[in-house]
């Protein structure tokens, strides 16, 4: 796959590239999204491109943020089958954002979403922690642990709210990326933390393909295993809370992009990182517009949200996963 | 509250075919009101039932009401028996209801009460003759034939008043809409058809989005191509608190290519009845008019 | 002696007298267990080939561990240059320590050429590029273990003993002073055994490295080993010449069995029986 050792110069290539791509993508997406040409009046224009920017925009954070979080967490519980929802921290942003919206503006809501992942965050870390260390095995039952209790709790809400609100807790789940009323600051704060996320994974990319052929050999080439376990667990988790925070949680894309490009790009975290940023802020923005050009495919019903056409990309998807690649790597060991 | 009615509205629509095939034409079973001896154990299941009941003197012999049937407040003192979704049937078995109404599109519901020797009857209120229609039916059901002539009477006198106060004013065009959900950029909206649509029309307006019946969502750059002169957002309960009342007008300052959001026509009301299909449909008319036509308010103290 | 880990090499003082590798009393148990070593102490000087025998839970396998900084000894001094591998900054030991584990697998499917470069990862910076030392550095190390060939090929496609050459290279892409084995011919056949021990005797003479081989085969060890150090119940049971350790007497004693010891003409070096009559 690779021939050339990667230089400072060809990773630079590299990113380029991809940022390329997305810059053509979602321009493509803006104008499609917005339906330039149906507008006569100048305002008219304005207010639909504000919106189909606002759709653009966030499917960029959120699409990055997800993939980059799916990346990291392959890489650390070792698992290609993680999504960034594994350990639990979607449960917990949905429950903080949907008990929130029980009582408080909406404003306000992805506050305690961000503040749901953040607890789930230190109650993995204290059940799946041994002696300061954190272990894949250990995190992942921890994951499945928070998982089942969050979704239990969220059907009991579900269960003592008023018919109307059950339609939208369950609306909510689904992952939906426009909105009426734009939140431009949330989307910042979460291009912010996907941007930083990008940065920090950049540095632990190394790590992290030592990490994937052997912890023990990893330590002995200069990783330090446990720190590199550490920040990825706590950077993942955080971004992933916060886009769940302001999306609700879209599933498929942190499982899907970093195995589509590991089939591009090969298994080096170095490319993958930059390209599961880019390319994952691209796809959803795809899947964006795939759900916007669906509007009115199939009346009277609305489009479906986004998160439901990548759910529905991924089912097939996963099937192939387990048929071809799985079998190799299985024949491997 | 909003949503029983708007499940109950868009399921009783679907509820056309299943009805048709059943019993759109209820029955006269045994003539139980025929001449008013046996007094009647009515069960209402659905709020604008229950207010329309009350409003034909029949509130005595109602014995249990749905959660969601607050109005009118002598109702409230009535045993409640869940709703159309989760329905206590030992409370019912023990209330001994002879009469059931209820708008559902859940047939189960009606068969289930009429498994237990329930007479069931499902109405319709989606748009305003399906509502008068339905007060008919309860006034057959209940021999109360001339109350429910003198409240269709008074209903459409109601409606009229509103008509002549607003006639030869302008008339702008109205888009009624429901706040949006949290992370959704869509908006639920009264389509051609439905009873505010009328009630719109009775208030001298002309509905922004007739292109769809019944209660589409729209996303946001279908309103702007309706550019509706006037929007109304009908928050109640909850969505009605001040904090949430200002979430949903910063939501729409920011689309200022709408008449209504330049204009700043923008206008959130919060009183229930305003989509209530029932006694209060005049009240509502008359409260969208003065709405739509600030000159309204003006004339009258 | 400075306690910071973080300062460079050139700021701590090491210990000036004592051996390259240095160990001294060493003890160490896993968690709540028995003891693995109970006060194990040995000296490597520069530039040996130290083979490392014992029977199976003698405790060879933690003593590498140890001595690449992966565990902490409960008691006792490990000095590779005169510092404690926790006095290395991060890296640096890796810098100067290269493992080759035994046997590899991986989740992954890297090329030879990737797996080689991985072992420039001590010399990378922080995001890992690779420049024209770290190409030339690999390049060198494939050519030393003859699997060139191979650059290209994912590893997983190659047999048992290409890979172990190839994790060979890695740890010589390091570019180490002291390279540790744990059993590198465990799984190969005769060619690849001699193969492998010739390079690590190649190794000593060309560059100076010093080997330390953790091994079950007496033989190949008594062929090619400047030093055989015996362990048994955590402890140096002999240390010497192979003609020194390899007797009966001592083999008897440490491996609980009866060999038979006799001497090769041609080498002069002591080959180890088996006893099958008895």
């Amino acid at each position: 796959m690779t021939l050339q050792p990667l230089s400072a110069r060809r990773y630079a290539v590299t990113v380029l590239a991809w940022l390329a791509l997305w810059l053509v993508v979602a321009a493509a997406a803006l104008v499609l999204g917005a339906r330039v040409w149906v507008w006569e009046s100048g305002p008219q224009l304005n207010d639909a491109l504000r919106d189909a920017l606002y759709g653009v925009a966030t499917a960029s954070v959120v699409g990055g943020a997800l993939a980059l979080a799916g990346l990291a967490f392959q890489a650390l519980l070792r698992n290609p089958l993680a999504s960034p929802y594994i350990l639990g921290v979607s449960g917990g942003a949905s429950l903080g954002v949907i008990l929130s919206s029980l009582f408080v503006s909406v404003l306000v809501q992805p506050i305690f979403g961000f503040l749901g992942a953040l607890v789930t965050v230190g109650t993995v870390y204290a059940i799946a922690q041994r002696r300061g260390r954190l272990e894949p095995y250990t995190l992942l039952l921890s994951g499945v642990i928070l998982n089942a209790f969050y979704a239990a709790v969220i059907m009991l809400t579900m269960g003592l709210v008023r018919p109307e609100t059950r339609g939208d807790i369950a609306y909510w789940m689904m992952g939906n990326i426009g909105r009426f009323d734009l939140q431009w600051g949330l989307v910042g704060v979460v291009a912010v933390l996907a941007v930083g996320a990008a940065v920090v994974f950049a540095f632990l990319a190394k790590g992290f393909n030592l990490i994937a052929v052997g912890e023990e050999t990893a330590g002995t080439l200069g990783v330090r295993v446990e720190r590199v376990r550490h920040v990825t667990f706590v950077v993942a988790s955080l971004v992933t809370g916060a886009a769940v925070a302001l999306t609700g949680p879209i599933g498929f894309v942190g499982l899907i992009v970093p195995h589509l490009l590991r089939m591009v790009v090969g298994p080096d975290h170095r490319r993958l990182v930059p390209a599961s940023f880019f390319f994952g802020a691209t796809f959803l923005v795809l899947a964006n517009l795939a759900t916007g050009l669906l509007e009115g495919a199939v009346a009277p019903f609305p489009p479906p949200p986004v998160g439901v056409l990548t759910a529905m990309c991924g089912g097939p998807f996963f099937v192939y996963l387990l048929r071809t690649r799985w079998r190799r790597t299985a024949e491997v060991q | 509250m909003k949503a029983d009615r708007h499940i109950g509205m868009l399921a009783a629509g679907l509820a056309l075919l299943g009805l048709a095939l059943g019993c759109s034409e209820p029955e006269p079973a045994s003539p139980a009101g025929g001449g008013g001896e046996r007094p009647l154990r009515i069960l209402s299941l659905t709020p604008n039932v229950t207010e329309i009941l009350f409003a034909m003197g029949l509130g005595d012999q109602v014995v249990g009401r749905s959660t969601w049937c607050n109005e009118p407040s002598e109702a409230r003192a009535l045993p409640v028996v869940g709703d159309t979704l989760h329905m206590n049937l030992n409370q019912v078995i023990a209330l001994k209801p002879t009469l059931a109404f209820l708008i559902t599109g859940r047939e189960e519901v009606a068969r289930g009460l009429e498994a237990r020797g329930v007479r069931t009857v499902t109405l319709r209120s989606d748009t305003l003759p399906q509502m008068f229609d339905s007060i008919r039916v309860i006034g057959r059901e209940t021999g109360r034939e001339d109350a429910a002539r003198a409240l269709v009477a008074r209903i459409e006198s109601d409606l009229a008043a509103v008509r002549r106060r607003v006639a030869g004013l302008a008339r702008p065009r109205v888009l009624f809409a429901f706040p949006m959900t949290v992370g959704s950029a869509r908006i639920m909206v009264a389509g051609r058809g439905t009873f505010v649509d009328a009630l719109l029309e009775v208030a001298g307006a002309e509905n922004a989005y007739p292109d769809r019946a019944n209660w589409p969502t729209v996303s946001p750059q279908k309103v702007i191509a309706a550019a509706p002169d006037v929007i109304l957002v009908h928050a109640v309960g909850d969505e009605g608190a001040p904090d949430r009342v200002e979430a949903i007008r910063r939501a729409w300052t920011g689309w200022t290519s709408i008449p209504a959001v330049a204009g700043g026509r923008v206008h959130i009301l919060t009183e229930p009845y305003l989509t209530i299909p029932g006694p209060r449909v005049g009240l509502a008319a008359e409260r969208l008019a003065e709405t739509i036509h600030p000159e309204l308010q003006e004339r009258s103290p | 002696m400075a306690q910071n880990s973080r300062s460079p090499i050139t700021e701590t003082v090491p210990r000036a007298d004592g051996p390259y590798l240095d160990v001294r009393d060493l003890a160490f148990a896993y968690g709540a267990g028995p003891p693995v070593l109970r006060g194990l102490s040995l000296g490597v000087e520069r530039g040996r080939f130290v083979a490392l025998l014992g029977p199976n839970g003698s405790g060879k396998t933690t003593l590498l561990r140890i001595l690449l900084g992966l565990l902490a000894p409960a008691s006792g001094e490990v000095r590779i240059a005169g510092l404690r591998p926790a006095d290395y900054p991060a890296g640096a030991l890796a810098r100067r320590v290269a493992y080759v584990p035994q046997g590899t697998s991986s989740v992954l499917a890297f090329t030879v050429l990737e797996t080689v470069l991985m072992g420039r990862s001590p010399h990378t910076g922080a995001l890992g590029f690779e420049g024209a030392g770290d190409w030339h550095a690999a390049r060198e190390a494939l050519r030393l273990t003859d699997t060139e060939r191979f650059a290209e090929r994912n590893l997983e496609d190659l047999s048992g003993g290409e890979r172990q050459r190839v994790v060979i290279a890695r740890a010589l892409a390091q570019e180490p002073d002291l390279i540790l084995l744990d059993e590198p011919t465990a799984f190969l056949d005769i060619k690849h055994q001699q193969a492998i021990h010739r390079l690590l005797v190649r190794l000593r003479d060309e560059q100076g490295m010093t080997v330390l081989c953790v091994s079950h085969d007496l033989n190949l060890a008594s062929a090619y080993a400047d030093d055989v150090v015996l362990i048994s119940n955590g402890r140096v049971a002999a240390a010497g010449t192979p003609a020194e350790v390899l007797r009966t007497d001592v083999l008897e004693t440490v491996y609980e069995t009866r060999v038979r010891v006799e001497c090769d003409e041609v080498t002069g070096r002591p080959y180890v029986l088996p006893r099958p009559e008895d």
